[in-house]
């Protein structure tokens, strides 16, 4: 991978599950990862924003909080 | 804009060809082109190239030169062009543009991709460089999971449902079973689309294009020159190409591509018709869920209505309007740089009445929608009897 992005750091917040996938055929470099759910969030702040879940699975309409970025990747999970 | 006419066309078989490397696929194809037109090689004005990845996939730059110069053409300018798996549709327009324009009248255009020396995951992430790599490639999004994504909410904003979705690669699996170069010469149940290893859910294997090497060549020249070199010209009667977003999440509605809604728009104004009037179509069905959003996006069916229209039949090749005649990208095979000018060759065969088995009633008139990424490059373009 030649792409070197910025890493963000300020949380994106919470926000609303716009639509989701379970990846089981991931990329070469996240291959030990799969299968993992990837979603792109309609964030509270304003803006949408691809990100992964961790815990449980989430469907279209959940809402969902910011959990933590694991090397550059932001990470929500289920609004408890 | 003076006329141009399509006055030959070339392909190679789409497949896994161990023993063909990218030059020569795309000479094969550019070499049967130019003897379909019976013109040499030192009359092609200008050469232009579509190819998506071949730095990445093969490690060589400089293609067009390096392809052309294969070919014994020389002299002239030789130019690569890549918008993702729009990049020889783009090639096409651009070709068009210029000899329209009057800058040359015969110009070659060739698309090509050899992917098959690569593994599928290599070829994963290499393709996943069409879309955002600062934003959604690198939180794993490939594109089965960019098309997951527009198919689920395809199905949440609409109803479409998966049978509906198998029902593309049904359909094309047939059409592809009759076309000597597919990929995948193979039918398909709709048992077997539905139980599929799953890729990217709700998307399996059976909703995915295939990953091919090919080549695909048109010539084109000035309609009023074209009967020097054609017996059956066919003309380039509207087209445009146009953008939006790259990232997915950056879209308003991703169950629509805006980019495909404009060029249509573009290319049935420049050519004097309305979605009615097409007859046949060769779609980007890189996923079965774009096949769909395609068919609602040029007009022939209502938004979220592209779902029933294929489950019912009308798109088969006996039905009302034909799509994929050729076996489309998921059973013809998707070498993502020659699919666009594949599709112009698809087309221009079926107006020249030379499909064959495939071979459609009403063949006046085609589309060809060729698609980039997950909708940032769209290029449509009519075609009929000169």
């Amino acid at each position: 991978m030649s792409t070197t992005p910025v890493l963000p750091t300020d949380s994106p917040g919470a926000g609303v599950i716009y639509t989701e996938t379970i990846v089981h055929a991931p990329p070469e470099q996240f291959a030990a990862d799969a299968p993992y759910q990837l979603v792109v969030v309609t964030l509270d702040s304003g803006g949408r924003l691809t990100a992964r879940i961790a815990g449980d699975r989430v469907g279209i309409g959940d809402p969902v909080d910011f959990a933590e970025f694991r090397i550059g990747i932001p990470f929500f999970q289920k609004k408890s | 804009m003076r006329p141009v006419a399509v006055i030959g066309v070339g392909k190679t078989p789409f497949g896994a060809f161990p023993d063909q490397d990218i030059r020569s696929l795309a000479v094969a194809a550019g070499q049967a082109c130019l003897a379909d037109a019976h013109v040499s090689p030192s009359k092609v004005e200008a050469f232009y190239l579509g190819n998506f990845a071949g730095p990445s996939f093969v490690g060589q730059n400089h293609l067009a030169p390096y392809i052309a110069g294969a070919m014994g053409i020389t002299g002239v300018p030789c130019t690569r062009f890549e918008a993702a798996c729009a990049s020889s549709g783009s090639a096409f327009f651009h070709a068009v543009s210029a000899v329209g324009a009057g800058l040359y009248d015969l110009a070659l255009v060739t698309g090509v991709e050899k992917m098959t020396s690569q593994s599928t995951p290599k070829v994963t992430e290499i393709l996943a460089g069409a879309g955002d790599m600062c934003g959604e490639g690198r939180a794993g999004a490939t594109f089965p999971a960019l098309f997951a994504m527009i198919a689920r909410r395809h199905m949440y904003q609409y109803g479409t449902t998966r049978e509906q979705m198998a029902a593309v690669a049904v359909k094309n699996h047939a059409n592809g079973a009759k076309n000597p170069q597919a990929h995948m010469r193979k039918v398909i149940t709709m048992e077997q689309a539905l139980n599929g290893k799953p890729i990217a859910e709700p998307l399996t294997v059976y909703d995915c294009s295939l990953i091919s090497d090919g080549a695909a060549a048109v010539l084109i020249a000035p309609l009023e020159r074209a009967s020097e070199y054609s017996a059956d010209p066919v003309r380039v009667l509207g087209i445009a190409q146009t953008s939006d977003q790259v990232a997915l999440d950056q879209k308003a509605d991703i169950t629509t591509f805006i980019a495909v809604q404009q060029a249509a728009q573009k290319a049935y104004k420049m050519a004097g018709v309305t979605a009615k009037d097409i007859q046949f179509a060769e779609l980007h069905d890189c996923f079965t869920i774009a096949e769909i959003v395609a068919m609602e996006d040029l007009g022939f069916v209502e938004k979220g209505q592209g779902g029933p229209y294929v489950l019912e039949g009308r798109t088969c090749l006996k039905g009302e309007r034909p799509i994929n005649t050729s076996g489309g990208l998921k059973s013809k095979g998707h070498p993502v740089g020659a699919t666009g000018v594949a599709q112009i060759c698809d087309v221009a065969l079926q107006i020249r009445g030379e499909a064959g088995e495939r071979q459609v009633a009403r063949h006046s008139l085609g589309l060809a929608q060729n698609l980039g990424g997950s909708g940032a490059t769209a290029v449509v373009t009519i075609l009929s009897a000169a």
